[in-house]
């Protein structure tokens, strides 16, 4: 169920090639080697806000948007039931490669220690 | 005082080897429930056998494209890898009890849930795909088995099965010291100590048998090459139906714990002179859910104190001699009867090493603990001997792998019904059953 705010525009900023769930452009996000995830377009934007309750800190946070790209990567198993370390550990150990960078942001507490869903669903 | 004989006896030695235990894996210390669901177990379960088979797909057909089951084209053969799940009409499912044609449903029989119906699913991440063919019989695989297909898809959408490859046997470790002596290792189950159908002075004669105390120097020769002795579950019987909720008398408490306390004065007999492993099974007063933990020692305050006592998980991995044992209480071919169709409980004995996989329907059909980082229960080094407790009938056999393993499997009986034990050689991984009766024919 997707109850779409009045102040959508508000409190989620569309801004151009930098927006929440996009296919990151190589160009911007190389230095980090993301992977284009899978299914990522305008549904997972009506997931993300059907809860109800915004969440403004979160949204202009580049780091949490990259966390965000690591949870819904398939290839990292489903990100529910795990922290975040605990998930990039798990990748790490069954050689999945996933990005270095994340280690140390989750490591120095500058993002989300759980995953974006965690205690919304 | 003076003229009495003494025979001059050598006092004999039992005989001794080295173990070690490889349960770690198995235990469950730094696990914490975070209200994680079984998908992260699958998920484990899926990459490495996914990784491993991806390696072998590459020998078996190596002009065929892999592919994942969204990348499927119709028509085009390909192969994909993925976790099997199998679609039982007869699986007892929750819903039923919500179903308003609740006369539709059929009689659930207790002991097999296949129907000719049956048919099996291939899935991955990306998704799932019903799988045709006369090539996979779903009569003998299970939900949760880790599979490489090759085929292709069909119009209906379904994917047309050409050939399977399953993992096959692990890669075996060669034991470096080869003993030249005969060692004997002696397995028991179901010792159900406190039911009406376990006989104690049966119980008692196998541990006579095994400390020396039974027979002349030649039989107690043969007891002194038992090296060690595993206990592989349902050793005690709680009577169950004190536990209806009710509070108990004070002589009922006292019935509750006699059945262990039977035990333990058996077990402190047997600990006194061999090391001996027990674990958990169905019945006993353990966890449920696979792998079960040990049993907790204050259960045995008598054999506790002896080094030689140690209690184990269910599954089951030791090394000795560094002769590779590996077994469980029975749970997982128990569960696989239920859900498949073989000859006997060495076939699906078998099957589970060729599946990699100790219990491959955790945690659909069988309990087990929801592990996010790793799937205990892969097999990951072919044992040498592989065990496997509670069983109707002895049997045994020796399997061999494509690349020359060679695993002895040992389908243990019942003891209270049975009052069978069986015995290994370690030096040739040689097996034979000993019966222990107490009927005395008139």
């Amino acid at each position: 169920m997707a109850t779409t705010p009045s102040n959508m525009k508000g409190f989620y900023k569309l801004k151009k090639n930098k927006s929440g769930i996009t296919k990151p452009t190589s160009s911007k996000k190389s230095s980090l080697h993301l992977v284009p995830s899978l299914g990522s377009d305008i549904t997972q934007l009506t997931a993300l806000i059907s809860h109800g309750s915004p969440d403004l800190k979160d949204y202009h946070d580049n780091h949490e948007e990259l966390m965000r790209q690591f949870d819904i990567n398939m290839a990292y198993g489903p990100c529910l039931g795990m922290s975040r370390l605990a998930r990039w550990e798990r990748a790490q150990r069954l050689g999945l490669n996933p990005p270095i960078g994340f280690e140390g942001l989750l490591k120095a507490e500058k993002v989300r220690s759980e995953c974006w869903w965690d205690g919304r669903i | 005082m003076a003229g009495m004989e003494i025979d001059t006896v050598e006092n004999l030695q039992r005989k001794q080897s080295t173990y070690q235990s490889l349960d770690e894996t198995f235990v469950i210390q730094n696990e914490t429930y975070r209200g994680q669901q079984y998908s992260q177990i699958y998920f484990a379960r899926l990459h490495m056998m996914r990784t491993l088979l991806y390696s072998l797909v590459t020998h078996w057909k190596p002009h065929v494209p892999v592919c994942t089951v969204l990348g499927l084209e119709e028509g085009k053969e390909c192969i994909i890898v993925g976790t099997l799940y199998k679609h039982m009409k007869l699986k007892p499912c929750i819903l039923d009890e919500y179903s308003k044609e609740r006369s539709a449903v059929p009689l659930v029989k207790h002991h097999n849930f296949m129907h000719p119906d049956d048919h099996l699913v291939l899935e991955d991440e990306s998704g799932r795909v019903k799988l045709g063919g006369t090539v996979l019989s779903p009569s003998v695989y299970v939900t949760g088995v880790v599979v490489a297909l090759h085929g292709k898809e069909t119009g209906a959408g379904d994917f047309m099965v050409l050939d399977v490859l399953e993992a096959g046997l692990a890669p075996q470790i060669e034991p470096q010291l080869k003993s030249r002596e005969d060692k004997y290792v002696v397995f028991i189950s179901g010792v159900s100590a406190g039911s009406s159908l376990s006989n104690p002075l049966q119980f008692q004669l196998l541990v006579d048998h095994i400390t020396g105390h039974l027979g002349d120097e030649k039989e107690q020769g043969i007891a002194a090459e038992i090296v060690h002795v595993v206990i592989a579950g349902n050793s005690v019987e709680i009577p169950l139906g004190l536990l209806n909720g009710q509070n108990l008398a004070s002589k009922d408490q006292s019935r509750l714990s006699e059945p262990v306390q039977e035990l333990d004065i058996l077990l402190t007999q047997i600990a006194a002179g061999v090391p001996v492993d027990i674990m958990p099974g169905s019945n006993d007063p353990a966890n449920f859910s696979l792998p079960q933990q040990p049993l907790n020692r204050w259960l045995f305050p008598g054999s506790r104190a002896y080094n030689t006592f140690r209690s184990c998980t269910n599954p089951h991995c030791f090394e000795l001699d560094g002769v590779r044992i590996l077994g469980t209480s029975g749970q997982n071919i128990d569960d696989l009867k239920k859900y498949s169709e073989g000859r006997d409980g060495l076939e699906f004995m078998e099957r589970t090493l060729k599946w990699r996989h100790l219990a491959p329907t955790t945690p659909n059909t069988l309990g087990c603990y929801p592990f996010t980082d790793r799937d205990p229960f892969l097999i990951e080094s072919c044992p040498h001997v592989y065990f496997v407790g509670n069983q109707d009938k002895y049997g045994t056999r020796i399997l061999k792998g494509s690349e020359g393993q060679l695993v002895r499997l040992i389908s243990i009986p019942k003891f209270c019904n049975t009052g069978m034990v069986v015995v290994l050689n370690l030096r040739n991984l040689e097996c034979h059953a000993l019966s222990f009766e107490t009927q005395f024919s008139s």
